[in-house]
């Protein structure tokens, strides 16, 4: 067959969200790859201009929708850097919780979205089963099911709920459980191994160099994690260890990038248990709203040549803000607000890894990047 | 247990990259500081570098050869039409040492490398870096790209163009990444000019589908 | 030579129309065409019965399709309608019992109690509950869903018919026939029971393997007159797998008839019947092609990268809708269905019941369709069970996977066949010992394959199935270097 572009986009069940990938294609085999970004920008950056630091927070929700909580998170560590807040030790555990428990919602939708593009809607289904369950928590915290407005300047919006510490657990004990479902279903069968296996082989140094971060970096067998090499919340004091695969020398295929997801949402659910055993004053105890133990006090303006940046552990890699204080109304709103889109900077590594490779390989190799496009696009 | 890096290397760890900074850069009018986020639980030290635009590209290959730095998280445009005289335009560039090493290899495999974090001493700790580079007023802002040393670079200068308006000198295939591929030659939106709130008038709010908006040739046609 | 049952559908036609016959035809001056007059007639209400009873057995299929796949899937919605008249949403109780006069909600309310204490959705996490809540677990034998099929009908008939502008139109609009009818012709050949079949030539086999062969060339038309790049990869995949599955599949079918000693559909169940054998226990090796093969065939997850939607959209039917995109989906059916009957026919012993002759004098009442069909759905059951449990393979792994695998394999399979036709069989019934020695083999081999799998091994080698080719960025003519 002669060479041909094809158009994969913005409306394909491959995209995970609007954008194009264009593939050039001999036959079945990808000879080049192009991506088109871009249909859902929303000038995010631009709005940030005009609505002072709190405001902002129900935008960064909605970078994405499938990590919300990271992502607010992510920003409010940005404000407090630049606004120079002590966090009280109680909210970051909330934060913790809060964010971890979003990391397992959010690579499980990562994993239910990728069956599908392997072709099951089996684990489709179970992922989603479980996800819910997540979001179920993440709504007794914040009060909604996607965008939760979660964090504040200075602490969190309130406090857990009575009760929630029993609950979560339970839940995360049940999630855990079913973990094993899912490597029943996947890891011990042929022809996803088939499919995933010696399939988007990407080396880690190269990844590096190119800006992927995260679970994506850490499939490489490259331990690198903000949350240790940066350290922001009491990472330091709850039970965790960074997951990193082992892959092969040619570099790491889209089974790495599964296993290192799968096991990231155990080390999470570790995270979110120890945290709740070890939150200062005692998980059941409730403070009302705005109580100093989950609030602390935090300034309105920030003066003219400040500025604050945070890098953050995004459930997609490494996101960052970078926030330059002395905008409009005295320092009330920011001058510059920059995200830096761990997606956006992988997309088109994730493109260049597909050259190579059949026309099948192009959602498992794409979707085991896990792309999100409200974030790539802002 | 979780694990972190030691606050005190990393201090000794951006001390010695500022030192070695010093003694390479002295007298080419760039500084290099060590400064502290102001807020968390841990005040990081970071390395803050204001950069003359003409040296950017042999000091971002010190900083990736010599320096180790090999990770470019974000490259961020400012305008600033009141500013100071040098400082009219500014590209603030966040880069990371995440000092990678290459995995060692084992037959068909590559081997893990997990080390504890804690015990991670001078070129093994991880540091952030600031660049700023400034600009005096002109019409066509344009800094060296330094692409070729750190492709992560690549879409972010093409985002930064794309939405500040600031070139980059020797970008390979600079286009429109976030805009729609036919917007017009010299419009971005993040330059100070445009703006979403006018006198009494929110364009957000108060005319949200642009129904309002009059063609810019209106009078002129009947 | 097995016998007929008490539903000799058949004979009441023949009778029928030679009646018929003889009284009009027969009453005329043009006597002498009575009988043929009366074949024909017969031929054509055994068509007609024939075509009506697949197309209402047809519904089953779709219902355990949806059914059986949302079971597995833990997906059980789309009847919460029926399950909340007792249950309720969220676990509320309607109580609309208690609205009744004078008490006689009273059974409402203890049906009720009942069956929420059986099958009520208690979870000690209340969104697993909640879940569990949506869901549908209760009177079964009201088939939930049973009717959504009619529904979809009716949708498809009143959607708009599109062809795209650039189109080649008459291909376009002719590969739904060709796949439709060849679909429709296979059931002509597939005989129900002993006396429900429509045609039975003494090469009813070959004919049938010969149709099933054409739908195949209608999604290449269909593929290429899209004037879409999507439908002519599909149409294409379509063309390239079908070298890879067919030849084993013939080579499968063609043991089982050496088996037989007979081209003949219903003489391959007779033999089995008479022969007290039936062929999964004789030729389980066959069993599996066959089962591997027609899943490719009929298309469907692991073997349906003709459409896969992930990175095909829809594949070569991406540009069809309306109605015949409908038809397209039940002629997809059909030819599942007809996979499930000839499975059943070739291997399961067709109409004999469950148990042979000692089950067989106590239910002499239940006609032969009846087993049949329900062996051909629990064999759909099977299908379902593949397609929720496994993922979509890659087309240069099925085509390795056929001839590397599937046609040796189908060959030894004809060794083994012709082997027991030739050696074994004495002309008369199977000793027990030969079913079983062969079976108890089969048994092992599948356990001993199962399990043997060495972790360090694993470990230890390169991941085996990469096919990555060294491409270079694209430019004129790199594809020849």
């Amino acid at each position: 067959m002669a060479e041909m572009w094809i158009s994969m986009g913005p409306q394909h069940p491959m995209t995970h969200g609007l954008w194009t990938l264009r593939v050039k294609v001999d036959g079945e085999t990808v000879i080049d790859t192009e991506p088109d970004l871009g249909y859902i920008h929303r000038a995010v950056e631009k709005i940030a201009e005009l609505r002072d630091f709190t405001k902002f927070t129900t935008y960064c929700d909605r970078l994405c929708y499938a990590s919300a909580n990271t992502w607010s998170h992510a920003y409010i560590y940005a404000v407090e850097n630049l606004l120079e807040v002590e966090v009280p030790e109680r909210a970051e555990y909330i934060r913790l919780v809060a964010v971890e428990i979003q990391r397992i919602a959010s690579h499980l939708m990562w994993l239910g979205a990728y069956c599908p593009d392997v072709g099951n809607l089996t684990a489709f289904v179970w992922c989603l089963r479980e996800r819910e369950m997540m979001l179920d928590l993440l709504q007794e915290l914040g009060g909604s099911r996607l965008h939760y407005n979660f964090p504040r300047v200075g602490g969190v919006k309130r406090d857990l709920p009575i009760g929630f510490a029993q609950r979560c657990r339970t839940k995360i004990n049940l999630f855990l459980n079913r973990i094993q479902e899912y490597e029943a279903m996947l890891d011990e069968s042929t022809v996803f191994l088939v499919r995933t296996q010696g399939v988007g082989y990407a080396k880690p140094e190269e990844m590096v160099n190119h800006g992927v971060t995260g679970p994506n970096v850490r499939a490489g067998g490259i331990n690198y994690d903000v949350r240790w090499a940066h350290p922001y919340s009491v990472y330091d004091e709850v039970d965790w260890e960074p997951s990193v695969e082992k892959p092969s020398i040619k570099g790491a295929d889209c089974y790495d990038r599964y296993r290192v997801r799968v096991e990231e949402m155990q080390q999470s659910a570790r995270m979110v248990l120890d945290a709740l055993d070890k939150m200062p004053g005692g998980a059941d105890t409730h403070h009302q709203h705005g109580d100093e133990a989950i609030l602390a006090k935090a300034p309105l303006r920030a003066p003219e040549g400040t500025s604050g940046f945070h890098h953050f552990e995004d459930s997609r890699g490494e996101s960052m803000f970078y926030i330059v204080g002395g905008g409009e109304q005295r320092g009330k709103f920011p001058y510059r607000n920059s995200i830096r889109s761990p997606m956006f900077i992988t997309i088109p590594y994730a493109s260049k890894c597909m050259i190579g490779y059949k026309v099948a390989d192009i959602p498992a190799i794409m979707g085991s990047f896990d792309p999100c496009i409200g974030e790539t696009d802002r | 247990m979780g694990m972190k890096i030691d606050m005190e290397a990393a201090e000794v760890a951006a001390n010695l990259v500022v030192a070695q900074g010093r003694s390479r850069w002295g007298g080419t009018g760039l500084t290099m500081e060590v400064q502290h986020h102001a807020g968390g639980r841990f005040k990081r030290p970071y390395i803050r570098i204001d950069c003359p635009p003409q040296h950017w590209l042999a000091v971002a290959k010190w900083l990736r050869f010599d320096a180790g730095v090999d990770h470019c998280s974000m490259i961020t445009g400012i305008h600033w039409p009141e500013g100071s005289d040098e400082r009219r335009w500014e590209v603030v560039i966040h880069l990371m040492r995440m000092n990678v090493i290459d995995p060692p290899e084992r037959g068909n495999w590559v081997e893990q490398v997990v080390r504890d974090a804690s015990i991670l001493q001078e070129e093994d700790v991880p540091l952030e870096f600031e660049v700023s580079i400034c600009l005096p007023d002109t019409r066509t802002p344009s800094v060296p790209s330094v692409q070729q040393v750190w492709v992560g670079a690549d879409w972010n200068e093409k985002e930064t163009w794309d939405l500040g308006g600031i070139d980059f000198d020797g970008h390979v295939g600079m286009r429109r990444v976030l805009l729609p591929h036919d917007s017009p030659v010299g419009y971005h939106p993040l330059q100070k000019q445009h703006k979403l709130r006018y006198h009494d008038f929110e364009e957000m709010y108060d005319d949200a589908q642009g129904f309002q908006r009059k063609p810019v040739d209106a009078g002129k046609i009947k | 030579m097995a016998e007929g049952d008490w539903l000799d559908i058949r004979g009441w036609v023949e009778a029928l129309s030679f009646a018929i016959a003889d009284n009009t035809v027969g009453m005329s001056r043009f006597w002498r065409q009575k009988g043929t007059t009366a074949d024909i007639l017969t031929e054509l209400i055994m068509a007609v019965v024939v075509f009506g009873l697949i197309m209402t057995t047809m519904l089953v299929l779709l219902w355990i399709e949806r059914k059986f796949f949302a079971r597995i899937m833990d997906r059980r919605g789309a009847t919460m309608a029926m399950r909340s008249l007792w249950v309720g949403e969220g676990g509320e109780h309607v109580d609309w019992y208690g609205l009744l006069p004078f008490g006689t909600g009273a059974p409402f309310r203890w049906l009720n109690r009942w069956l929420n204490k059986v099958a009520g959705s208690d979870h000690e996490v209340e969104s697993v509950a909640r879940v569990r809540d949506r869901s549908y677990h209760g009177i079964w034998w009201m088939l939930p869903g049973f009717f959504q099929n009619i529904a979809d009908a009716v949708k498809f008939l009143t959607k708009e018919w599109m062809v795209p502008t650039k189109a080649d139109k008459f291909v376009f609009e002719v590969a739904p026939f060709i796949i439709i009818s060849s679909t429709i012709m296979l059931f002509a050949f597939i005989p129900l029971g002993p006396h429900v079949w429509s045609a039975n030539p003494d090469l009813s086999l070959l004919f049938l393997m010969a149709i099933f062969g054409i739908a195949p060339l209608g999604v290449f038309f269909a593929g290429w007159s899209s004037n879409n790049k999507y439908t002519l990869i599909g149409g294409i995949r379509s063309a390239a797998q079908l070298t890879a599955y067919e030849i084993p599949l013939l080579v499968t079918v063609l043991a089982v008839a050496v088996l037989s000693g007979s081209m003949n559909i219903i003489e391959i169940v007779e033999f089995q019947m008479d022969m007290d054998g039936w062929n999964l226990f004789l030729l389980p090796l066959g069993a599996a092609l066959f089962l591997i093969t027609m899943i490719a065939e009929v298309e469907r997850i692991p073997f349906d990268m003709p459409e896969a939607e992930a990175e095909l959209v829809e594949g070569w039917w991406t540009e069809y809708g309306g109605l015949r995109w409908g038809l397209l989906f039940m002629a997809e059916y059909l030819r599942a269905y007809a996979a499930c009957l000839l499975f059943a026919i070739f291997f399961l012993g067709g109409w004999e019941p469950f148990g042979g002759n000692l089950v067989a004098q106590y239910t002499a009442f239940i006609p032969g369709i009846a087993w049949l069909l329900i062996k051909s759905w629990l064999m759909f059951a099977v299908f379902v069970w593949v397609r929720a449990s496994l993922h979509r393979v890659r087309t240069d792994q099925i085509l390795e996977f056929g001839w590397r695998w599937l046609l040796p394999l189908s060959l030894v399979n004809l060794g083994i066949a012709v082997w027991l036709r030739l050696w074994v069989w004495q002309g008369e019934v199977w000793s027990p010992l030969v079913p079983g020695i062969i079976t108890a083999i089969a048994v092992a081999l599948f356990v001993l394959l199962a399990i043997d799998e060495d972790p360090e091994s694993l470990e230890g080698r390169e991941r085996p199935y990469s096919v990555h080719v060294k491409a270079g960025p694209a430019g004129p003519g790199t594809h020849k270097k």
